[in-house]
């Protein structure tokens, strides 16, 4: 895809088995504003009903956090967004190994680099790293990471949860795209190439009409430096084009979570998230 | 003369001489010393003993005391105070003052355009591999753009008679309270030693701070409502808190007494529910917000961080100050100094030296046993390794270490901790000590209380001024002018009402044996083994906040 | 004031007057056993810790011992109502918020528990006696600071509350116990809450039984009676709340000690003995029922509150259709 129009619905329900007395909560649900990519309109509503507040992070992503204090047996949060992608777009650059291991290359980009909880450093994933590293240039090595994930992994949902590990997911040989771009994140920065987990929204392939409101999903893939940033999508094994929706980036899942909170009361029953995309244009 | 001083002898922690606060060489006092050394000579081994007596049972009777094994023990406040001459006194108090607004641009700057790592004076991933750098305090602005309100900087004296600086405590530096409760002790055991100094008062500290915490209150509100924040009386610096409170008048809040809703914070009242403007937060980061930090946290507030983000409360000290007082910072502070302030630092940090970079890493081990190292990681100090007092196995794994894993240790200079005369129990010896200033910033001055709080590593040769280890502390003497004979201005749910009912008590039902019994209210919390295990873990997380000042090994090296 | 705090100060108030009393019903009620036959030991004991609202049906007749009747009673720290316990946790409470009490109060009560543990070695140093009256004095010493030291405000106010109910409810235990068995000496009994000569002062005889009781049940100016207490109680609701009603009350605390009160006042007097096994009771009941509106009230939401994490996204998300 190469432009595109996108309204994304995100709809998460959370029920509970008793009587929830307070809840604290923050949404990180916003599509970027980048190059390439504009938000056009956004709308947030939860229910129970409460103000919102919003801010910029750290990380560039905006956070709308609310309080619920009204006992409550259920919870709704419903995201609408309007999004215009033209695609990313980067420029190739060639860059040297010995480029990635100056100070003063790499000390802007020190926590892309570092290992953490998700994406821990790992002895045997560094061997493969020095492999990949020793035969090609920083880009087609990491072309070639991008590669070797897609073929150490296989999809299946189920296997992994939100805290698995890169390491965990890459030694039960499957995961979800979250697990895909920690095992890339895991192996591009063993080989001191910067490199940062990217959440939002996946266009599904197939013959959909303009207009017709199509399931979708939360979706990660990664970014990663070799003289411009580059996105990949590890999970589809491709580029990042106008389909992807830029959300939030981070070190890893953690700096991204689409819903975090915390609650006093009954713990949660069910929990239902629907991800809707409609191609405008 | 036969008198307590007489066998006083000076110390030379390995090999190398200590100075000594009040004798410039055995049996010859320091100038400014001679009038304390003088009354001290008048009095009798049984004379100090009936003294210590005295301010043991004072301490115990008003609940100042620490745990020790379980056990409250008296504050171990030594019997012979420490004397700074205020000339002395002026040139840390600027070193002081210097090191505290270089922390605060040091932090703006972190938490914000992040200049300093762009002109290369510091390297990002200092800051961002501290386990203290949150980012989720990045984007609060504070107020007054006071983050540091109060810091403890910790100093030594060299064997050379100079002040270095040991660390930087900028998260809830502690043991205040302790300075002046030491002093009005000292007023109350010691009188005849304020007779002859003229003595600067530490009593205005608790004013200066509200002071400074009324001035960081959020824009508009011009009669802020503060609070002191503690994680609750099972913290061993509870002490401190209270008595902070109380000398402030304020409220002692524990998190479960305040709620965020909708942008501000609360505290609930007998009377309904009041706005909180400031908080002196003693509860560690991690513990503050469970929204941001630890979800298991009993002992914090959700949504606090977000209400300071919004402007409607400021947090004292604000959240994230431990990136500057970590130790890998530390070795980069003169440079700090230098880059903010264009000035030259006047105090010295000990020599210390950075063992990723291989030029120190050879020269450091190749003297291994000379030097102290201490793990970057990790507070409380613990893992610090003292050369000169390792044995050979405990080299070789240290060796080890660095070699493997060069960032995670700093090594450092040995430096002969000063020593003072210290009531030992039966004489007076020389003890080895250190000093804590406190500063408290209120957006205009950085005040310096004169005197601060010294401590003191009760056992012989001790590098150590841990309680937990045989530490005490002594009052610390600003004085003024010379000596001379004038008197100195010292100055739950409710537990169920578990009232059972006595089931169909009719007029001739008589308790006996096997009638239903009326169990006493035994008051909220009793017995509900839930909420023995949150009392539990809620203990375990009061403890385990930043404790005294005293419940942290510190070696003076 | 916080809500904590507050909850802490009822509590304060109610522990050491606790601890105090279980204290003079001891004292009478030791020195009775020590008399009794050895027989009527065990059954006196039983009777006597049943009051005191300890569980006795899975203890064995030979426990029933006097000498196992004070460690339980006075020292047995597990067992919250015992007297070192009340002390300890009136400490742990007065620790809590001694910025809000004075310091002496402080003092006074961390001098009581370093007496008991760091001094004499878990007060079992003391004979019983000794014990009782140390208890006795400590009570009173923190009892006089209440009201010299502390402003008449609501930190007095709900000390004093908590006190005044802790006292109806335990001398409802002390007549319970007195009333069951042999005839109890009354001179004893009316000595145990100072009342003795209050007593004589106001009858000019000797004690009898109704006598006694209707003197600490329902005088009107003894300041450890029951009519009294609960007169005292309700005046401190009425001072923290000072809005009323134009019918009824809102204050469920109020309105029960009220009608309790009132109970009290417009009793027959020559029904009061009959009236008795029902009567105190039902004090202890009211109580209760007092102490828990009270605390719903104004001790709202004074505990620790534990937070459980949503749950993530991720944890359910169905697959990307590859």
């Amino acid at each position: 895809m190469t432009a595109s129009r996108l309204q994304i619905d995100h709809v998460s329900c959370y029920n509970y088995s008793g009587v929830v007395h307070s809840s604290y909560n923050e949404l990180r649900l916003t599509p970027l504003s980048t190059m390439w990519q504009q938000l056009l309109d956004l709308r947030v509503e939860v229910s129970p009903r409460a103000p919102i507040f919003t801010y910029i992070d750290y990380w560039g992503s905006q956070v709308h956090a609310f309080d619920i204090h009204a006992p409550h047996e259920a919870l709704t949060v419903i995201a609408r967004s309007l999004v215009e992608s033209s695609g990313q777009r980067w420029e190739e650059r060639e860059l040297g190994w010995d480029a990635f291991a100056r100070d003063d290359v790499k000390d802007p980009f020190a926590e892309f680099l570092e290992p953490t909880g998700c994406v821990p450093a790992d002895e045997r994933l560094s061997e493969i790293g020095s492999t990949l590293s020793s035969a090609a240039s920083p880009s087609d090595a990491a072309a070639e990471a991008i590669k070797w994930v897609g073929e150490s992994l296989t999809y299946r949902s189920g296997t992994t949860g939100v805290h698995t590990s890169a390491i965990e997911a890459w030694d039960g040989g499957s995961g979800v795209c979250q697990d895909f771009a920690h095992l890339s994140l895991a192996l591009l920065r063993s080989m001191g190439i910067p490199a940062r987990y990217c959440s939002g929204y996946v266009y599904p392939d197939g013959d959909n009409r303009l207009g017709e409101r199509v399931a979708g999903e939360s979706h990660a893939w990664v970014e990663y430096w070799v003289g411009d940033w580059i996105a990949m999508d590890p999970t589809a094994g491709r580029p990042v084009d106008a389909g992807h929706v830029l959300v939030a980036r981070g070190r890893d899942y953690s700096d991204v979570v689409p819903l975090k909170g915390i609650f006093h009361g009954g713990p949660t029953s069910s929990m239902d998230v629907e991800v809707f995309l409609t191609r405008l244009s | 003369m036969g008198d307590l001083l007489d066998s006083y002898a000076l110390a030379h922690p390995h090999g190398r001489p200590a100075w000594d606060e009040m004798f410039a060489s055995p049996g010859t006092p320091r100038p400014r010393t001679r009038t304390l050394c003088e009354t001290l000579q008048s009095l009798s081994a049984g004379e100090l003993e009936a003294r210590a007596a005295q301010r043991d049972r004072m301490f115990r009777d008003r609940g100042i005391t620490f745990q020790l094994s379980g056990e409250e023990r008296p504050f171990p406040l030594d019997l012979i105070p420490r004397l700074i001459h205020e000339d002395e006194w002026q040139k840390l108090e600027r070193g002081v003052v210097q090191r505290v607004r270089a922390l605060e641009a040091l932090l703006a700057d972190v938490y914000g355009a992040g200049r300093i790592f762009d002109d290369g004076v510091i390297p990002r991933s200092l800051v961002t591999s501290s386990e203290h750098f949150h980012r989720a305090a990045w984007g609060i602005e504070p107020a007054n753009g006071v983050r540091v309100h109060v810091a403890g900087v910790d100093v030594v004296r060299g064997g050379d008679g100079h002040f270095y600086v040991l660390e930087d405590n900028l998260r809830c530096p502690s043991g205040v309270s302790y300075v002046i409760e030491n002093r009005r002790m000292m007023a109350r055991i010691f009188p005849e030693l304020f007779a002859s100094h003229r003595v600067a008062a530490v009593d205005s500290y608790p004013a200066k701070l509200l002071e400074s915490l009324r001035a960081s209150a959020p824009a508009g509100i011009s009669d802020p409502t503060v609070v002191v924040m503690t994680p609750g009386v099972y913290n061993s610096a509870f002490f401190e808190h209270s008595f902070l409170a109380r000398q402030m008048g304020v409220e002692l809040v524990e998190g479960r007494d305040l709620a965020c809703h909708s942008g501000r914070v609360y505290m609930r009242t007998s009377d309904g529910e009041r706005e909180v403007h400031v908080i002196y937060r003693r509860v560690d980061d991690d513990f503050l917000d469970p929204l941001q930090f630890r979800s298991d946290s009993l002992v914090g507030c959700p949504g606090l961080l977000n209400v300071a983000r919004a402007g409607n409360v400021t947090l004292a000290n604000a959240v994230g100050n431990g990136v500057a007082d970590d130790k890998l910072t530390y070795t980069y502070i003169p440079d700090v100094i230098r880059y903010y302030l264009a000035e030259e630092p006047l105090l010295r940090n000990v020599a210390t030296y950075r063992l990723e970079v291989p030029d120190q890493l050879e020269q450091v081990l190749s003297r291994l046993d000379e030097l102290v190292f201490k793990p970057v990681s990790g507070s409380g100090g613990y893992g610090i390794v003292i050369g000169p007092e390792a044995s050979d196995e405990q080299l070789e794994v240290l060796r080890r270490d660095i070699t493997t894993n060069p960032r995670a240790w700093i090594a450092q200079e040995l430096v002969a901790l000063s020593t003072a005369p210290t009531w030992v129990g039966d004489r007076i010896a020389a003890r080895h000590l250190d000093l804590r200033p406190f500063a408290v910033n209120d957006g205009n001055d950085i005040w310096v209380l004169p005197g601060g709080l010294t401590r003191v590593a009760l056992p012989e040769g001790g590098l150590v001024v841990n309680s937990s280890q045989g530490g005490g502390s002594k009052d610390t003497w600003v004085t003024v002018g010379a000596a001379r004979r004038r008197i100195a201005a010292s100055s739950k749910s409710t537990g169920q009402s578990g009232v059972a009912r006595p089931n169909g008590a009719t007029s001739d039902d008589r308790p006996a044996a096997g009638t239903p019994v009326v169990v006493p209210d035994p008051g909220p919390n009793w017995e509900d083994p839930d909420r023995l295990h949150q009392q539990e873990r809620q203990q375990q997380q009061q403890q385990q906040q930043q404790r005294t000042p005293f419940g942290k090994d510190r070696t003076g090296c | 004031m916080l809500s904590r705090i507050a909850e802490s100060l009822f509590w304060i108030g109610r522990y050491v007057e606790r601890a105090e009393d279980t204290a003079r019903i001891l004292d009478v009620h030791i020195h009775h056993l020590l008399e009794a036959q050895l027989e009527s030991e065990a059954e006196l004991c039983g009777v006597l810790l049943s009051v005191m609202g300890v569980k006795i049906a899975d203890m064995a007749a030979e426990e029933l011992t006097a000498r196992r009747v004070v460690e339980i009673l006075a020292f047995d720290t597990t067992n919250p109502s015992s007297i070192v316990a009340s002390l300890v946790a009136a400490r742990v409470n007065a620790r809590g918020v001694s910025e809000a009490i004075s310091s002496e109060m402080w003092e006074a009560l961390n001098v009581t528990y370093n007496t008991l543990f760091t001094e004499s070695g878990h007060g079992s140093a003391f004979t019983p006696y000794a014990f009782f009256r140390f208890v006795r004095e400590r009570g009173a010493v923190v009892s006089g600071l209440i009201d010299s030291t502390m402003s008449r405000d609501d930190a007095w106010r709900f000390m004093v509350l908590g006190r005044s109910l802790e006292r109806v409810d335990m001398l409802a235990r002390l007549l319970a116990a007195a009333t069951v068995g042999p005839e109890p000496d009354w001179v004893v009994l009316l000595r145990s809450v100072s009342a003795h000569e209050a007593f004589l002062r106001t009858y000019r005889r000797e004690p009898e039984g109704h006598l006694a009781a209707q003197f600490l049940l329902l005088d009107r100016l003894f300041p450890r009676s029951a009519f009294y207490s609960l007169r005292s109680a309700e005046e401190c609701l009425a001072e923290l709340d000072p809005r009323s009603a134009r019918v009824g009350t809102q204050d469920e605390g109020r309105r029960v000690l009220g009608r309790l009160r009132t109970t009290l006042e417009f009793l027959r007097v020559s029904d009061l003995m009959s009236d008795l096994p029902e009567l105190l009771p039902e004090l202890q009941r009211e109580c209760g029922a007092a102490s828990v509106a009270i605390a719903s009230r104004y001790f709202r939401q004074t505990n620790v509150i534990e937070w459980t994490v949503e749950r993530a996204e991720f944890d359910v998300v169905q697959p990307i259709g590859l």
